[in-house]
C-alpha cells in the first residue's frame, strides 16, 4: 500500500495509471430515475466502485483505517485527474460524497463501520429529509419530532423537496428531540431507514410539470439509536457540515434543452435564437440580448477571479455572490427568450420546441432563486457575512421552541 | 476596436505593480482627500499642480509612455489598477487626457519627431496634452469628427471647425486634433496659443472633470505622420482610455459602496442600526454584485488587451458598459441608502454620482457599447 507521506507525485501518478490500465473498462450508462431524477445504479457500476474502494482510491485523503491513503489535497487531485482523464468514476469521494463524509465525521462506531463502505460503493441509495412545509427558509423551525423509546427513536412528521425518496435506502433526517430549548439546540440528525411501513412518498408535481421531488410523510417511523449522528440535540452542527459538503459539490446543473431540439453551439444561444426568429436586427432586442450575455460573462469572470484569489490564499468575498448572480442570469435569459419569441411563446408542446424551452426556463429559473436558499436569504448572508452588516433581530432565537409563534 | 495585437512588452513586474498601486494609494490618501477634491474642483484649472508633479515623479503620469521616451513603459494592466485608485479618490487631474489619450495616440502614430518632441514632456508632467475628436454631439466615432483641415502650402495646414467635450482642454498646452482633410482623417498638433484657436471652458455637471469647446478659425497646425490608417491609431488610444475609464469607474464604485455600507453600520433609526434592516441590507448585497462585476470586467479588459487576445475588443466593450452601468447604479442607490444626509452638498455621495454620470457618457453611452459588444460576438 502507498505511503502518502513519502510518495512522490510522479510515483503516485504512475501507480494510479498502472492500476487504471489493469482494471478500468467503460461502464454502461446509468438509467434515469423516476421523473428524470433520483438514485439509480447498475451492477457494473457497483462492481467498479467496489474495486475502487478495495484499492483505496475512493477517498485518498481519508485515513488509512477508513479506506483512504491519507494523501494531501494536491496529491489527491492527481488521482482525481488520472481518473477523470479516462472518464472513470469513483475517486474523490472524500470531497464529493456528501453522505459518506457526513457519516465518517459523525456516525456511531458500529453504524459507521457498516454504512461508510456501503456509501462509497454506491450500495445504498440516499435522500435528504430536511425541509418541511412549515420550515423552508427557517430550517431550524422544523416540527418533525423524534422521541426515544428504548433502543430506538420514533419519528412523526412531514418532509418536502426530497428527491430520490422512492428509491432511497436511507434519508439524512433532521428532527426535533427537545422542545423546551431554543430552536437550534433541540434538533438531532439521523440516518433514517426508508424501507419501512411508516414512510409514505408522494411525488410533487412542479410548476414545470415535472416531478423531481417528493413529499415524505413519516408515521411512527423507527430509527435505531445507533443511526443518530453526533450527540443528541447537536444535529444543527451536523447539518452545517452536511450543507457545506452539499454546497461544495453543487454544479451548475447543466442540462440540454427541455424540448430535446438542439440549439446552436456555434454562437451565443440568445443570438442564435434571435437570428432564427428573424429579430436579430431589432435594436431593442439587441440591447436586451447584450445585457443578458454580459451578466453570464461577468459571473464567469467573477468566479475566475474568486478562484485566483483563493489560489493566492486570500479569501474572496465574491464566492457567495455566485448563486445570487445565477438567479438573475436565469430569470433574465428566460425573459429575453420570451421577448425574442413574442407571440410564439403563447404555445407549448413538441411542435413548438423554442416556446417549450423558453416557457420551461421561465418557470425553472425559480429552482435557483428559491431552492437552496432564496435570493432574499442569500442577500441576508451576503449582507451579514460578507459586508459585515448587523444581523436582523431574531425574536425566536433564545426562546424555548415550544413557545415560538406557530407552535 | 482592437486592431493592434503586437505583444505589449511591459517593463513592470507583478511586484512593481503592487508597489506602485500601494504608493499611489498612500499618496492619494494624503493629497486627494474629500477636502482636497473639493478645493481643487473649485480652482480654474481643476487640478493641483503640486499633486500633478508628485504623480509624475511616481511614474503615474508617464505610466504607459515607453521607456525610450522617459515613461515607465507599463501596459493596460498597470493602467487599469492605477485608475482604480484614481477613481476611488475622485482624483482631479488631467491623467486621462495627457497620460492616456494623448500619449496613447502619439505612440500609435509613426511620427518619430513628434514623439521625441512631446512624449518626454508628457511623461514628466511638464506639458499637458489632450485629444480633440468629437463635435457637438459628443460621439467618439469617425463620423463625429467636426474639424476640417486644409493645406496651406508646403507642410502647412489650417484647421477650421469646432471640437467639443475636449477633456482638460483649458489646461492643455498641446492639443492633438483629429480632423478631416479631404476624404481622410489626420491628426494635427496645435498649441492653444496659436492664432485662430479659441478655448472655451464648458460648465460641467461633474466638477472633478474638465471639458472644453475648442474653435478653430484658420488655425495653423502641424500634421503628424503615420503609415497606417489614422482611425486605427485613434481606436488604439481610445481602447486604452476606455480601459482607464473602466478602472476609474470600478474603483469609484467600490469606494462609494464601502462608504455606504460603513454608514449603514453606524446610523441608527427605530433603535436599530439601519444596516440590520433587510430593506438596506438587500440593496447593499445587490450593489456588491455590481461592484465586484465592474472590477472583474475592467481587469479582464486590461488583461485581454495586454495579452493581445482575439476577444480583447469584446472585453473592452463589455467593460465599457458594465463598469459605467455599475458605477451609475451604485452611486445613485448610495444616495437613497444614506437618506437625507446625502441630499446635502456637504456630503460626498453626490460627487461620486456626478463622476459616475460623466464617466458613463464620456466616450459614448452604454447602449453604444452594448451594440458594439454584440457585433464583436458576431451578431
Amino acid at each position: 500500500m502507498a505511503d502518502g507521506a513519502t510518495l512522490t507525485d510522479d510515483a503516485l501518478r504512475a501507480e494510479v495509471r498502472a492500476w487504471l490500465a489493469a482494471n478500468w473498462k467503460p461502464l454502461p450508462a446509468r438509467p434515469a430515475g423516476p421523473g428524470g431524477a433520483g438514485w439509480t445504479t447498475t451492477q457494473e457500476h457497483q462492481a467498479w466502485l467496489a474495486k475502487v474502494v478495495d484499492a483505496r482510491w475512493a477517498a485518498p485523503r481519508w485515513p488509512v483505517e477508513w479506506y483512504g491513503r491519507a494523501l494531501p489535497d494536491d496529491q489527491a487531485r492527481i488521482v482525481e485527474r488520472e481518473f477523470a482523464a479516462i472518464g472513470a468514476p469513483g475517486t474523490g469521494q472524500d470531497r464529493t460524497n456528501l453522505w459518506a463524509n457526513t457519516a465518517l465525521a459523525y456516525a456511531t462506531p458500529s453504524f459507521k463501520t457498516r454504512i461508510v463502505p456501503a456509501l462509497l460503493k454506491g450500495e445504498v441509495g440516499m435522500c435528504l429529509l430536511y425541509s418541511e412545509p412549515g420550515a423552508g427558509s427557517d430550517l431550524a423551525g422544523i416540527r418533525t419530532k423524534a422521541e426515544r423509546q428504548g433502543d430506538h427513536f420514533v419519528v412523526n412528521g412531514q418532509k418536502v423537496w426530497t428527491s430520490g425518496a422512492a428509491t432511497a435506502d436511507y434519508g439524512m433526517l433532521i428532527a426535533r428531540t427537545d422542545w423546551d430549548v431554543p430552536k437550534h439546540r433541540g434538533i438531532s440528525f439521523f440516518f433514517c431507514p426508508m424501507k419501512q411501513p411508516g414512510i409514505e412518498v408522494r411525488p410533487l408535481r412542479q410548476i414545470t410539470d415535472e416531478s423531481h421531488f417528493n413529499e415524505v410523510f413519516l408515521t411512527d417511523v423507527i430509527v435505531p439509536e445507533e443511526n443518530l449522528l453526533g450527540p443528541l440535540n447537536a444535529g444543527w452542527g451536523v447539518l452545517q457540515t452536511a450543507l457545506a459538503y452539499e454546497r461544495s459539490v453543487m454544479g451548475d446543473n447543466a442540462r440540454g434543452p427541455r424540448s430535446g431540439v438542439a440549439e446552436s453551439t456555434e454562437e451565443e444561444p440568445l443570438i442564435a435564437l434571435a437570428r432564427e426568429a428573424g429579430v436579430l436586427g431589432d435594436p431593442l432586442i439587441r440591447q436586451e440580448i447584450a445585457k443578458a450575455i454580459a451578466w453570464r460573462k461577468l459571473n464567469a469572470l467573477n468566479n475566475a477571479r474568486a478562484k485566483a484569489d483563493l489560489g493566492q490564499g486570500t479569501s474572496s468575498s465574491i464566492m457567495s455572490l455566485g448563486k445570487l448572480a445565477m438567479s438573475r442570469i436565469l430569470h433574465e435569459e428566460a425573459r429575453v427568450r420570451t421577448l425574442i419569441l413574442g407571440a410564439g411563446s403563447l404555445l407549448e408542446g413538441k411542435d413548438y420546441p423554442r416556446a417549450e424551452d423558453a416557457n420551461f426556463l421561465t418557470l425553472n429559473a425559480y429552482f435557483t432563486s428559491i431552492g437552496g436558499g432564496t435570493d432574499q436569504i442569500q442577500r441576508n448572508i451576503i449582507g451579514e457575512r460578507v459586508l459585515g452588516l448587523p444581523k436582523e433581530p431574531e425574536v425566536d432565537r433564545d426562546v424555548p421552541f415550544r413557545q415560538v409563534r406557530g407552535n | 476596436m482592437v486592431t493592434q495585437r503586437e505583444e505589449v512588452v511591459t517593463a513592470i513586474t507583478a511586484e512593481d505593480r503592487v508597489a506602485l498601486t500601494d504608493s499611489l494609494h498612500r499618496l492619494l490618501s494624503d493629497t486627494s482627500s474629500e477636502t482636497d477634491v473639493r478645493r481643487t474642483m473649485e480652482t480654474p484649472s481643476g487640478y493641483d499642480p503640486e499633486l500633478w508633479r508628485q504623480l509624475a515623479e511616481m511614474g503615474v503620469v508617464g505610466l504607459i509612455v515607453e521607456e525610450a521616451y522617459g515613461g515607465a513603459g507599463a501596459g493596460p494592466v498597470e493602467l487599469e489598477r492605477v485608475m482604480e485608485e484614481a477613481g476611488a479618490s475622485l482624483l482631479c487631474a488631467p491623467l486621462l487626457s495627457s497620460g492616456v489619450l494623448a500619449a496613447g495616440l502619439l505612440q500609435a502614430l509613426d511620427d518619430e519627431a513628434a514623439k521625441t518632441r512631446l512624449l518626454p514632456a508628457i511623461a514628466d508632467g511638464s506639458r499637458i496634452a489632450t485629444v480633440a475628436l468629437t463635435g457637438a454631439k459628443g460621439g467618439w466615432t469617425a463620423a463625429d469628427v467636426a474639424v476640417s483641415a486644409e493645406a496651406r502650402g508646403d507642410n502647412a495646414w489650417a484647421l477650421n471647425g469646432v471640437a467639443s467635450f475636449v477633456t482638460d482642454g483649458r489646461s492643455a498646452d498641446v492639443i492633438l486634433v483629429i480632423a478631416r482633410q479631404l476624404d481622410e482623417l489626420a491628426v494635427f498638433e496645435i498649441e492653444p496659443s496659436a492664432g485662430g484657436v479659441t478655448v472655451k471652458a464648458l460648465s460641467t455637471f461633474d466638477h472633478t472633470r474638465r471639458l472644453a469647446e475648442i474653435s478653430f478659425d484658420a488655425a495653423p497646425a502641424r500634421r503628424l505622420a503615420t503609415t497606417g490608417p489614422v482611425w486605427t491609431a485613434v481606436e488604439t488610444a481610445l481602447d486604452l482610455a476606455r480601459i482607464a475609464l473602466a478602472g476609474d469607474e470600478a474603483g469609484g464604485a467600490r469606494r462609494a459602496l464601502e462608504m455606504t455600507v460603513d454608514y449603514a453600520k453606524t446610523r441608527a433609526q427605530f433603535g436599530r442600526l439601519i444596516g440590520s434592516f433587510q430593506a438596506i441590507k438587500h440593496m447593499a448585497a445587490d450593489l456588491l454584485l455590481e461592484s465586484e462585476s465592474a472590477i472583474s470586467a475592467a481587469r479582464n479588459a486590461a488583461t485581454r488587451l495586454a495579452d493581445g487576445a482575439p476577444d480583447a475588443a469584446a472585453a473592452i466593450a463589455l467593460a465599457s458598459f458594465a463598469c459605467a452601468d455599475a458605477y451609475s447604479q451604485i452611486t445613485a442607490t448610495a444616495i437613497q441608502m444614506h437618506g437625507g444626509i446625502a441630499f446635502t452638498w456637504a456630503h460626498p455621495a453626490h460627487l461620486y454620482l456626478r463622476r459616475a454620470r460623466a464617466d458613463a457618457q464620456l466616450f459614448g453611452a452604454s447602449a453604444h457599447y452594448r451594440e458594439r459588444y454584440l457585433k464583436e460576438l458576431g451578431a
